[in-house]
């Protein structure tokens, strides 16, 4: 599964074509939400679903299909130093694959899955209920800001 | 006596025990039962809606005064698979200023996620497929991927107006999926749990004896969240009267207008699965699931979850034949500015409720 996300990562980034990037991305999305599931997180995993592919990603597909690019462009997606910059991000993935197995070493999760929904819940309403409230708070300006971005130029004054 | 629960759980264990006595490793009996499941379950996502299309049919056809398919087999029973193997064997016709790849994968990421969705619906007593504890946001959050289907849809056509069809149809599904959410959260709020089978047991039991304790029957709150949950269903299944992305006589048929042959009866199959489904929640979230007098044990549980859907499912086919198409921009309005703020004050009085209550 995480072969198939390294794949379609790839996909989205050397794709010519915009949409089918954004089309690889949310299938990467998707497969994330399976790795979550996989790890026993399943309320994570529908949000991702939920949120990511079934809120952002169409925004996001919206905005793709009303920019005029052409269907299938014919840049080239790299420039003349590819090769340098693929080593590079090689070095730095082998690193970052040394670095986990020394800090995790040996642990896995041999905890029984559990529902975790309940556990976030109580969380979010008990220890992290500022954080909460704050993130409220900016969705709350998000909101109102896109609402008056959305009028019509005479009526934001 | 006629419940298959019992039965099919029985037949499970033989068949495992059966199979574990053969030789097979235990892990790969399990398998096996799972698989068959499966496969139960893709053959009903295939044959619900060839009813559904019967049904629709003959029922639409009841009401305008005629007789509907006839023809084909006993009072037209035939019709709908003559018209599937009709399809199959069309001419798959792909566009020329199209994007292959988009064209094909697009029937494929409509249809794909509703065979998931029929996974943690509660069929009778010991018949839920998977009983997922959060049933309820798991079918909620796989019929979004559906919407990224329709777009890939419109914009695999290579056709600006199917395009614009298909943004329509992915805007108005995901404005709609907003209250369909808020309204079943009162529910939540009652029952405590996600599951779909853990709500609809939680729903078994009579008040003074008559009135049955179903979420349909509470005071105020009930019948509102039943209301929002029922319309914004039937707009996100895409049927009359929110039916623009598909609407026959408006943009020929909107973003599946270049689909020709089996690709159409996906789309088709999709957006009559997603009709049982919906359905199907409403009836396990607000009608109890699958409780009913059993006269005895004559009159099983899965029977009566078959029939409350099936009474909703009458409900959307008679809706299309009532009222008149909404217009866009209305369909939008009503969405933001209706549906919306009444689902909030419905959580609202629901928190009442239940601080009162409990």
């Amino acid at each position: 599964m995480a072969a198939l996300l390294i794949g379609l990562s790839l996909v989205v980034v050397t794709s010519r074509s915009v949409f089918r990037s954004a089309i690889a991305l949310t299938a990467a999305l998707g497969v994330v939400a399976g790795l979550f599931a996989l790890l026993g997180a399943d309320f994570v995993a529908a949000g991702q679903l939920l949120i990511y592919v079934g809120g952002i990603m169409i925004i996001m597909l919206f905005a793709i299909m009303f920019s005029h690019r052409p269907a299938v462009g014919l840049d080239r997606q790299t420039n003349d130093q590819w090769l340098w910059g693929a080593l590079f991000a090689l070095a730095v993935a082998c690193g970052l694959i040394v670095q986990f197995r020394a800090v995790y070493r040996g642990v896995f999760s041999t905890t029984v899955s559990m529902p975790t929904t309940i556990s976030i819940g109580r969380l979010l309403l008990g220890d992290m209920v500022v954080p909460f409230e704050a993130i409220s708070l900016v969705l709350l300006a998000a909101l109102v800001g896109a609402v008056y971005f959305g009028m019509d130029y005479e009526e934001r004054l | 006596m006629f419940e298959l629960g019992p039965i099919l759980s029985h037949v499970f264990q033989v068949l495992q025990t059966w199979v574990i006595g053969h030789g097979v490793p235990p892990l790969g009996a399990w398998i096996l039962a799972k698989a068959i499941q499966v496969g139960v379950i893709v053959l009903l996502v295939s044959l619900i809606p060839m009813v559904l299309v019967y049904a629709e049919r003959k029922v639409s056809a009841f009401m305008q005064a005629r007789l509907g398919p006839m023809n084909v087999g006993p009072y037209g029973i035939l019709q709908t698979l003559a018209d599937g193997i009709k399809l199959i064997f069309k001419e798959d016709i792909i566009p020329i200023g199209s994007d292959r790849i988009v064209h094909i994968l697009a029937p494929m990421v409509v249809v794909a996620p509703v065979f998931i969705c029929f996974a943690p619906l509660p069929f009778g007593k010991g018949l839920v497929p998977i009983d997922l504890d959060i049933g309820v946001l798991f079918i909620f959050a796989v019929s979004g991927v559906s919407t990224i289907g329709v777009l890939m849809a419109g914009w695999g056509s290579g056709n600006k107006f199917s395009m614009l069809g298909g943004v329509r149809g992915a805007a108005q599904l995901v404005s709609y999926e907003v209250p369909r959410v808020l309204s079943v959260v009162p529910v939540l709020m009652f029952y405590g749990t996600q599951s779909l089978h853990g709500i609809a047991m939680a729903q078994q039991g009579r008040w003074f004896g008559v009135i049955p304790k179903w979420f349909i029957f509470y005071p105020v709150i009930g019948q509102i969240a039943f209301l929002i949950f029922l319309i914004a269903s039937v707009a996100e299944t895409n049927r009359t009267p929110f039916d623009i992305p598909e609407a026959e006589s408006e943009l020929v048929a909107g973003f599946h207008t270049e689909f020709s042959g089996l690709k159409f009866a996906l789309f088709f199959l999709a957006e009559y699965a997603y009709v049982f489904v919906s359905s199907a929640m409403a009836v396990a979230l607000f009608l109890g699931g699958d409780d009913g007098f059993s006269a005895g044990g004559i009159i099983p549980s899965w029977l009566w979850f078959i029939g409350k859907t099936f009474a909703i499912v009458f409900l959307f086919l008679w809706f299309r034949w009532t009222f008149p198409r909404l217009r866009v921009d209305r369909l939008m309005q009503f969405c933001w500015q209706f549906l919306l703020p009444w689902s909030i004050v419905n959580i609202g009085l629901a928190g009442l409720a239940v601080l009162l209550l409990k």
